[in-house]
C-alpha cells in the first residue's frame, strides 16, 4: 500500500510531463521548413523511404501500446493488496506461447517483402539521360565533378568546398542525378535528408546513388560518418533548379569562371 | 595475530608468503588483492564498474552541454570527439560488461549451489586484467590525449589520426578481450562442472543460463575483434596495409570484423540482462517464470541468430542488394525471439501477487523501456528507410533504450535485488524508488527527444550544429534529461553510504523476498564457503520448493515446520565450516595481469625492453601461479 502511494506520488507530475514531450514530437516533426527534415521530403527517394519508415512505424506504434498497456494493467490488476494470499503457481501455456512465437513471424514478414522491393528498386541502375555527378569525400569538404560538362580543352566542371563554404551541387529539377560516390582519405557519407537516404563515400571503392528531386529549392546536407576533426563542418547544399535551361546557364557561367581561374573551383576556393 | 609480530626484515619471498597468510585470515587490504573468492571478486567488478559508470557519465554531461544549444563553445572539436569515443568505449567495455560479470561472479555459484568458480585464481586473474586493462586506457587521458576514434574506431580514419590515443584504445581493448575471454570460459566450465547434484540443465535459473549463453558469445566474439585490433595495431605501429586501399587493402574488411564482433556483443550486453529481469520477475510475482523452455530456448536463439546480422550496421556501405535484403530479413528475425521474452515476462506478472518493490521496478522499467528499443531496432532493419536514419540520433536514442533502458535498468534490478545478499543489509526502499522514478524520467527526458532530433536530420557525433534546423528543443531536453539521470544516480550513491557502507539499511536475514533460488538459502553474507552442505536439487526454483509445497490446483502450501523437506542447510549452521577445502588466496594473478600494460605502454612508445620487462611479468606471474599448491 505504503509503495504504491510512493508510485503514485511520483507518476502523477511524471505523465504530464512525458505527454508534453510526445505532443511537441509530434507538432515538431511536421515542421517543413527544417532544413534536414526527413519527415518533409523532397525526393522521389526520400519520400519512399518515409513511407516505408511510416509503414513500419504504425505496426510499432501498435505493439508498443498493447505491450505497455498490459504490463500496466498488469502490475495493477496483480498488484499485492493485504489478504491476497500466494497466488497459483502457473510454469506456462504452451499453445498460447507457440502462438505468441509465430503470430510476430507473419507480421514481421509483412515488413519484409515491401522492403525487399524497395531496396531492389532503390539500387536500380540509372536511366539513360541521368546527369553523372563523380562525388568525392575529402576531410572536411565534398568536390563534385560533372564529367559530361566540359569547358573548351575538356576540363569538367568541378565544384570543391571547405569546412567553411560548403560546395554546392547544383542538379535541375526532376531529372535522374546518377552520383558516383569515393573518398581520397578516410570513409565520409554523402547525405541530403530531404532528397534521399545516405550512401558512404568509401576511399578505393565507388559507390553510386541516384537523386530526384521533386521540387526545387536548396537542400543542405552533411557528412553522416564520423570522419575526424571537423565532421560536423563537413556540409554541402543541393541546389535544385528549377528547369533544365537554368542549370545549364549555371553551368555555363561557372565554366567561364573555371577558364578565368585556371583552376577547377569555384566555392570555397583555395584547396 | 599476524598483525601483532613485531615485523622484522624479511626476503622477498618470505614477505609474499606472509602477506598470502595474512591474506588468508579474509582481514585488512591484502586479503582483497589475493583474494580467490568469486563474492570478494564480484564486489570489486561491481565496484570497480560502478566508478568507471560514473567515469562515462561525465562525459555524457559534458558532451550533452555542448549539444544543448547550437553552436556552442564549451569544448572544442578534438576534446567532443574524444569524450564521445570515451564515453561509449567505458560504457560497453568498461561499465556493462563488467558489470554483467560482477552479478555472474556474485551469484552464478551460488545460485549452482557451488563453492567457488572452477578455476579461482583465474577470475582474480579476469578481475585485475579488466582494472589494469580499464587503467590504461585511462591513462592515455595524461600521455597525450585520448583515442579519438570513436568506440567503433573505423579504418582507415583510425589507421591516420594522429598521436597515441588510438593506440591506447586499440591496446586497451585488446587487454580487456583477454578479461573478458578468461572469465567466458571460466563461467562456461563452472555452470557445465560445478553444479550441485540434482541441478540438472533444466533446473537451472535462467539467469545462469544466460551466463552460459554469453560466455559462449565471449568466446565466439571477442577473438574476431581481437583480430581486427591486432589489423589496426600493426597498420599504426608497423605500417601494415589491411585497410589501405592504395596498397591493396580495404577500408570495409575493418567493419565486417567489428559488427561480426559487434553485434554479438549487443547480446553479451544485454543477455546477462534478461537473465536478472527473469529472476526478478518471479520472486516479487510469486510465481514461476511464465514459460521457462521458451525463455531459455529464445535466449539461445538470439545468440546464434546474432551472428548472422552485422550487415545491418553496414546497409550504407553499398553491398548491393542482395547483402542488404538477405541481412534485413535475418535482423527482421531475431524481434521473433526477443518478443517470446517480452511475452513471457508479462506472462510471468499476470495473476501474480506482485510487490512492487525497488528491484521489481527496475525490472519492469526494464522491460518498458527494452520494448521500445526493440521495435526501434525492428524499424531500423528496414533497409531502405534505414538509409535515413542510420548514423542520425535516431540510432542514438534506439540503442540506448536497449542498453541503458534494458542493461542498466537490468542490471540496476540486479543491485537492489541481489546486493543486500552480499551487505547483509537492504536498500532504503524510499530512496530507491525516488532513484527508479527520477532515472525513468530522466531517461525517457533524454532519449526520446533524440528520436526527433534524428528524424530532423542530426547525425551522430557532431560536436555542433546549426541553429535553424529545427534541433534546439529537442537537444535541449535531451540535456535537462541527462542531469535528471544524473540526480538519479546522486540518489543511488546516497541510498548505498546510508544503507550499505553506514549500514542503516534494514538487516536483510538470508531470505528477504522470499526468494526461489538457492542463494537465499545461506546466511547473508554468505560464509566463504558459501554452502556448508552442498545441497541437493530436486526441482526447479530449488528453495522455493523446500519453503512450500503445491496442491491439486497449483496453489503453493507452505512447507510445516519440521517437516521432511527442506531443513537440512540450516542446521548445518553450527558446522562452522571447518574443513572446508577451499582455495589459498594468491597474488600470482595480479601479477600476471601487470604484465599486460607494461607490455602495452612499451608497444605504443616503441621500447621492446619495455615489452620484453612485460613479458617477463607475465611469465613470472604465470609461473609462480603454476607452481603455487592449490591450497595451505
Amino acid at each position: 500500500m505504503k509503495t504504491l502511494r510512493t508510485l503514485a506520488r511520483y507518476l502523477v507530475p511524471l505523465l504530464p510531463l512525458l505527454l508534453v514531450v510526445l505532443l511537441t514530437a509530434c507538432t515538431g516533426i511536421g515542421d517543413v521548413d527544417a532544413p534536414q527534415n526527413t519527415f518533409a521530403p523532397r525526393g522521389e527517394f526520400a519520400r519512399e523511404q518515409k513511407h516505408l519508415f511510416l509503414y513500419a512505424m504504425w505496426p510499432a506504434l501498435a505493439i508498443m501500446i498493447l505491450v505497455e498497456g498490459a504490463l500496466i494493467v498488469a502490475l495493477i490488476a496483480f498488484r499485492h493488496r493485504r489478504g491476497r494470499g500466494l497466488p497459483k503457481q502457473v510454469h506456462g501455456n504452451p499453445p498460447l506461447e507457440v502462438i505468441w512465437t509465430l503470430a510476430p513471424l507473419f507480421v514481421l514478414l509483412g515488413l519484409a517483402v515491401p522492403m525487399v522491393s524497395m531496396i531492389i528498386d532503390h539500387d536500380r541502375p540509372p536511366s539513360a539521360n541521368a546527369l553523372p555527378v563523380k562525388v568525392t569525400g575529402i576531410q572536411w569538404a565534398w568536390q563534385f565533378e560533372y564529367p559530361t560538362i566540359t569547358d573548351s580543352q575538356g576540363k569538367p566542371l568541378t565544384i570543391l568546398g571547405t569546412p567553411e563554404r560548403p560546395a554546392e551541387l547544383h542538379i535541375p529539377v526532376g531529372r535522374e542525378v546518377a552520383l558516383e560516390l569515393t573518398a581520397s582519405d578516410v570513409i565520409h557519407s554523402f547525405w541530403v535528408p530531404r532528397l534521399a537516404g545516405k550512401r558512404d563515400a568509401i576511399p578505393g571503392h565507388t559507390n553510386h546513388l541516384l537523386l530526384v528531386a521533386e521540387e526545387p529549392g536548396t537542400y543542405p546536407g552533411q557528412c553522416a560518418e564520423y570522419c575526424g576533426l571537423l565532421h560536423a563542418d563537413m556540409r554541402m547544399i543541393v541546389v535544385v533548379h528549377e528547369s533544365e535551361e537554368s542549370f545549364r546557364a549555371w553551368a555555363q557561367q561557372q565554366l567561364a569562371a573555371q577558364a578565368q581561374s585556371g583552376q577547377g573551383q569555384q566555392q570555397g576556393t583555395a584547396r | 595475530m599476524a598483525q601483532a609480530t613485531v615485523p622484522k626484515p624479511l626476503g622477498l619471498l618470505e614477505t609474499l608468503r606472509q602477506v598470502r597468510r595474512d591474506a588468508a585470515t579474509y582481514q585488512g587490504i591484502w586479503s582483497w588483492i589475493a583474494t580467490v573468492d568469486h563474492k570478494r571478486i564480484g564486489m570489486m567488478y561491481l565496484v570497480t564498474s560502478l566508478i568507471f559508470f560514473l567515469a562515462g557519465g561525465i562525459y555524457a554531461l559534458l558532451i550533452r552541454l555542448q549539444l544543448a544549444r547550437p553552436e556552442a563553445d564549451i569544448v572544442d572539436p578534438q576534446t567532443f570527439n574524444e569524450f564521445f569515443t570515451m564515453h561509449g568505449t567505458t560504457m560497453i567495455f568498461l561499465v556493462v560488461m563488467p558489470l554483467s560479470s560482477a552479478f555472474f561472479n556474485l551469484v552464478v555459484p551460488l545460485m549452482i549451489g557451488a563453492r567457488d568458480v572452477a578455476f579461482p585464481r583465474l577470475n582474480a586473474f579476469s578481475y585485475w586484467v579488466f582494472l589494469l586493462g580499464g587503467l590504461f586506457l585511462y591513462s592515455s587521458h595524461i600521455l597525450g590525449g585520448p583515442p579519438d576514434g570513436g568506440w567503433f574506431g573505423y579504418a582507415p580514419l583510425t589507421v591516420r589520426q594522429p598521436g597515441h590515443g588510438i593506440d591506447f584504445w586499440a591496446l586497451g581493448l585488446q587487454i580487456l578481450g583477454i578479461s573478458s575471454l578468461a572469465s567466458g570460459f571460466n563461467f562456461l566450465v563452472t555452470i557445465l562442472n560445478m553444479r550441485a547434484p540434482g541441478m540438472s540443465l533444466f533446473r537451472l535459473p535462467v539467469f545462469v543460463w544466460m551466463t552460459m549463453v554469453t560466455s559462449f558469445l565471449i568466446i565466439f566474439a571477442m577473438p574476431v575483434l581481437a583480430v581486427a585490433l591486432f589489423q589496426l595495431s600493426f597498420s599504426r605501429l608497423f605500417g601494415a596495409h589491411f585497410f589501405n586501399p592504395a596498397a591493396g587493402g580495404t577500408p570495409l574488411l575493418w567493419q565486417h570484423l567489428f559488427w561480426l564482433f559487434g553485434h554479438p556483443e549487443v547480446y553479451i550486453l544485454i543477455l546477462p540482462a534478461m537473465g536478472i529481469v527473469s529472476e526478478v520477475l518471479p520472486t516479487f510475482a510469486r510465481k514461476p517464470l511464465f514459460g521457462y523452455p521458451f525463455v531459455v530456448f529464445s535466449g539461445i536463439a538470439i545468440a546464434f541468430m546474432s551472428f548472422g546480422v552485422w550487415v545491418h550496421h553496414m546497409y550504407t556501405t553499398g553491398l548491393g542488394p542482395v547483402a542488404n535484403s538477405a541481412f534485413g530479413i535475418t535482423t527482421i528475425l531475431i524481434a521473433v525471439p526477443t518478443g517470446v521474452k517480452i511475452f513471457n515476462w508479462i506472462g510471468t506478472l499476470w495473476g501474480g501477487n506482485i510487490s512492487l518493490r525497488t528491484p521489481l521496478l527496475f525490472a519492469v522499467g526494464f522491460i518498458s523501456m527494452f520494448v521500445i528499443g526493440g521495435l526501434t531496432g525492428v524499424m531500423h532493419s528496414m533497409v531502405p528507410s534505414d538509409y535515413q536514419q542510420q548514423d542520425t540520433y535516431f540510432v542514438v536514442a534506439h540503442f540506448h533504450q536497449v542498453l541503458f533502458g534494458g542493461a542498466i535498468f537490468a542490471l540496476f534490478a540486479g543491485i537492489y535485488y541481489w546486493l543486500p545478499k552480499f551487505t547483509g543489509r537492504l536498500f532504503n526502499e524510499k530512496l530507491g524508488q525516488l532513484h527508479f522514478w527520477l532515472m525513468l524520467l530522466g531517461f525517457n527526458l533524454t532519449f526520446q527527444p533524440m528520436m526527433v532530433a534524428g528524424l530532423m536530420g542530426m547525425p551522430r557525433r557532431v560536436y555542433t550544429y546549426p541553429s535553424g534546423f529545427g534541433l534546439e528543443i529537442w537537444n535541449l531536453l535531451a540535456t535537462i534529461g541527462a542531469f535528471v539521470i544524473a540526480l538519479s544516480i546522486l540518489v543511488f550513491i546516497i541510498n548505498a553510504i546510508y544503507s550499505l557502507v553506514m549500514r542503516r539499511g534494514e538487516v536483510a536475514g538470508a531470505d528477504p523476498w522470499d526468494g526461489r533460488t538457492l542463494e537465499w538459502s545461506i546466511p547473508s553474507p554468505p560464509p566463504p564457503y558459501n554452502f556448508a552442505e552442498i545441497p541437493h536439487v530436486r526441482a526447479r526454483d530449488p528453495y522455493w520448493h523446500e519453503k512450500y509445497v503445491e496442491d491439486q490446483e497449483g496453489r503453493p502450501v507452505p512447507v510445516v515446520a519440521g517437516g521432511a523437506n527442506g531443513e537440512e542447510h540450516h542446521e548445518a549452521e553450527g558446522h562452522g565450516g571447518h574443513g572446508i577445502h577451499m582455495p589459498s588466496p594468491s597474488y600470482f594473478p595480479l601479477i600476471a595481469a601487470l604484465g599486460f600494460p607494461i607490455i602495452g605502454y612499451g608497444f605504443i612508445y616503441a621500447d621492446y625492453a619495455l615489452v620484453a620487462a612485460g613479458v617477463v611479468v607475465l611469465l613470472l606471474g604465470i609461473y609462480g601461479w603454476a607452481l603455487e599448491p592449490a591450497s595451505e
